[in-house]
């Protein structure tokens, strides 16, 4: 077929292909990271890596000037408390219970102890949603579970560890560190394991569970004091557009995570659906390019065809050249966008891993690319043939 | 092998176009393998359509056509041989490239018995010349090699020598006679005028 392959060498355009190769290569590379993408970096915002119930928000009151004067003004009444809970949009209110005896926590690493003093809060365990066998204590046991701020892991992870070139540590290693809390008072002194197991980005205080702190503060403090200033609200919609309002007007703060971390999903889908509709009109005005493409190729050459028709060729045996050669470049090109992706992919999986504890996804890439390319050689393949034995069979109506 | 033309009238030429023909609109019209036939008409008269409808390259016609005795399948390349009338050369082919383009389908002669034919009819030099550069005579005598290069139960030819004068003409027809009748092939011919090159078995006016 040397012969044959010499006369239709020449038909083929190279500039044209050039630009196919081109355009379908950052279509389909583009595609491929967006999806992948899309489907890796999707459950760190759908995932619930908090573990406070969804709908719930931390509510205190705002410090001002006056109040650093006079503390009494950071605390909510009973009246306040009664209106809050009036409201049609809250479902419930809890309050936080504060530690009210010394506490102190222990840490050994390499022979030396390092000690700081510290402290603990507590809200109704149904506000938590950790898992039920970490989060429990009994007067008997010697472990106390803690919850601590997400924000606290932030601020080391791209704070402190960045600017001091120190490994980052994800919420799955800090929770196998154990370390000694000791808790004193009315004369007494108590000695527990602890770690953390788990991290809320609601709330910014260390966490017990209830059932420790109200006895702890029976056993080693004084329940006299029993004041709130801070609340856990739960809404029955947090996007009731009633809630900032009330909130603003009566000068509370609102931890504005829940309502922030829809808004960053949305736009994130957002996003993602404007990339891969710009990337998949990309991959058709490549496949529509290469399409006129090769119809051109067989208008102008129309004579050429018809002749190796009328010597005996067959429409299969005309088509055959055009047929491996785009379908060799679309799978070299769809493969080479893969790797592409691929090599993208490994970029920011390598900082997800580090960074968060997210299940690692199998890859898209290589079923997407599969796939496309076996849509895309059906396609040319049918084209291809139709076109050249439309071309040949003008032939059978000519003189 | 039989063709068997019934009735058989181009569409596009009206009955009286046609009247008086020995082929059209004949009850029926037979070609056997072995035998050789003229077909002679003036221009315009459809004789490269006849051939066509024979060859099953052009379908505009009435009537029927047979191909008794042969499956239709590879016609073009094991049964029917067909010389056209405008050649069908591809020009950027040397003379050599363009015969082997039709053998390589057929593999049915060596590259030494293609360039032994090509030689007793073309200049040596003009063998591995584009076809391009060649005189309209010489490119009849490439496309007169090329249809020997198959299998064939009949040999169309469509006014073969229009280009050549009598001593190559009789020398292409030679080399065609000769293979005619080693395959044991029939032959039809078309021509504006009664030629002499054959050992014609019957002559037809269309």
């Amino acid at each position: 077929m040397k012969m044959l392959r010499k006369l239709q060498r020449k038909t083929l355009i190279p500039a044209q292909i050039a630009g196919y190769i081109a355009t379908l290569l950052v279509g389909v590379a583009i595609v491929l990271v967006a999806l992948q993408s899309y489907r890796d970096l999707r459950p760190l915002l759908t995932q619930q890596t908090d573990v406070f119930k969804a709908h719930t928000v931390t509510v205190s009151k705002n410090v001002t000037m006056f109040k650093t004067a006079n503390k009494e003004g950071i605390y909510f009444d009973n009246k306040e408390l009664a209106s809050l809970k009036e409201q049609p949009f809250v479902k419930d209110v809890a309050h936080f219970t504060s530690a009210q005896f010394n506490t102190e926590a222990a840490i050994s690493f390499a022979g030396q102890t390092m000690r700081t003093d510290f402290f603990f809060e507590s809200v109704p365990d149904e506000y938590l949603d950790v898992e039920s066998s970490e989060w429990k204590w009994d007067s008997t046991s010697d472990f106390l579970p803690l919850v601590i701020p997400e924000d606290y892991l932030n601020l080391y992870n791209f704070g402190f560890a960045e600017s001091q070139s120190l490994p980052v540590v994800s919420e799955g290693m800090l929770s196998q560190v154990t370390f000694t809390v000791v808790v004193s008072g009315n004369g007494k002194r108590r000695v527990y394991d602890s770690r953390i197991v788990g991290l809320s980005g609601k709330i910014n205080s260390i966490l017990v569970p209830d059932d420790f702190l109200q006895w702890a503060n029976k056993e080693f403090g004084d329940i006299s004091e029993k004041r709130s200033s801070r609340l856990l609200v739960e809404f029955t919609d947090a996007s009731d557009e009633r809630i900032p309002a009330y909130f603003e007007g009566r000068g509370l703060n609102i931890s504005q995570s829940e309502l922030e971390s829809s808004k960053i999903a949305f736009f994130f889908r957002l996003g993602m659906i404007f990339v891969i509709v710009i990337a998949m009109i990309i991959i058709i005005l490549s496949v529509a390019f290469i399409i006129m493409s090769l119809n051109l190729i067989v208008q102008r050459n129309r004579d050429l065809f018809i002749n190796l028709y009328k010597i005996g060729y067959s429409c299969g045996q005309i088509a055959r050249f055009y047929r491996v050669v785009i379908s060799i470049l679309t799978i070299i090109d769809i493969v080479i966008a893969a790797l592409l992706a691929s090599w993208f992919r490994s970029i920011y999986t390598d900082k997800l891993k580090v960074l968060f504890d997210i299940d690692q996804t199998g890859s898209l890439i290589w079923i997407i690319a599969s796939i496309s390319a076996i849509v895309l050689l059906v396609l040319y393949n049918t084209l291809i043939m139709h076109s050249i034995k439309k071309t040949v069979g003008v032939v059978k109506r000519e003189k | 092998m039989e063709i068997i033309l019934r009735n058989i009238k181009p569409r596009y030429m009206s009955e009286s176009e046609v009247a008086g023909s020995d082929i059209y609109l004949q009850p029926e019209v037979r070609f056997e393998q072995g035998k050789r036939y003229m077909v002679c008409a003036k221009s315009g008269h459809g004789k490269s359509s006849l051939l066509n409808f024979i060859y099953g390259i052009n379908r505009e016609y009435d009537g029927e056509i047979e191909h008794r005795g042969v499956q239709e399948d590879s016609m073009r390349t094991h049964i029917l041989s067909y010389m056209f009338q405008d050649l069908c050369l591809f020009p950027e082919l040397t003379a050599m490239e363009n015969v082997q383009l039709k053998n390589m389908l057929t593999n049915f002669k060596s590259d030494s018995e293609i360039e032994q034919m090509l030689a007793s009819l073309l200049p040596v030099e003009k063998r591995d010349q584009p076809v391009a550069t060649l005189s309209l005579g010489q490119r009849q005598r490439v496309a007169a090699v090329r249809a020997l290069c198959q299998p064939m139960h009949f040999l169309l030819l469509d006014e073969p020598f229009s280009h050549l004068d009598n001593e190559t003409a009789r020398a292409v027809a030679d080399i065609m006679e000769k293979e005619i009748e080693k395959q044991g092939a029939g032959l039809i011919v078309t021509a504006l005028d009664p030629i002499e090159f054959f050992p014609f078995d019957k002559r037809l006016n269309l």
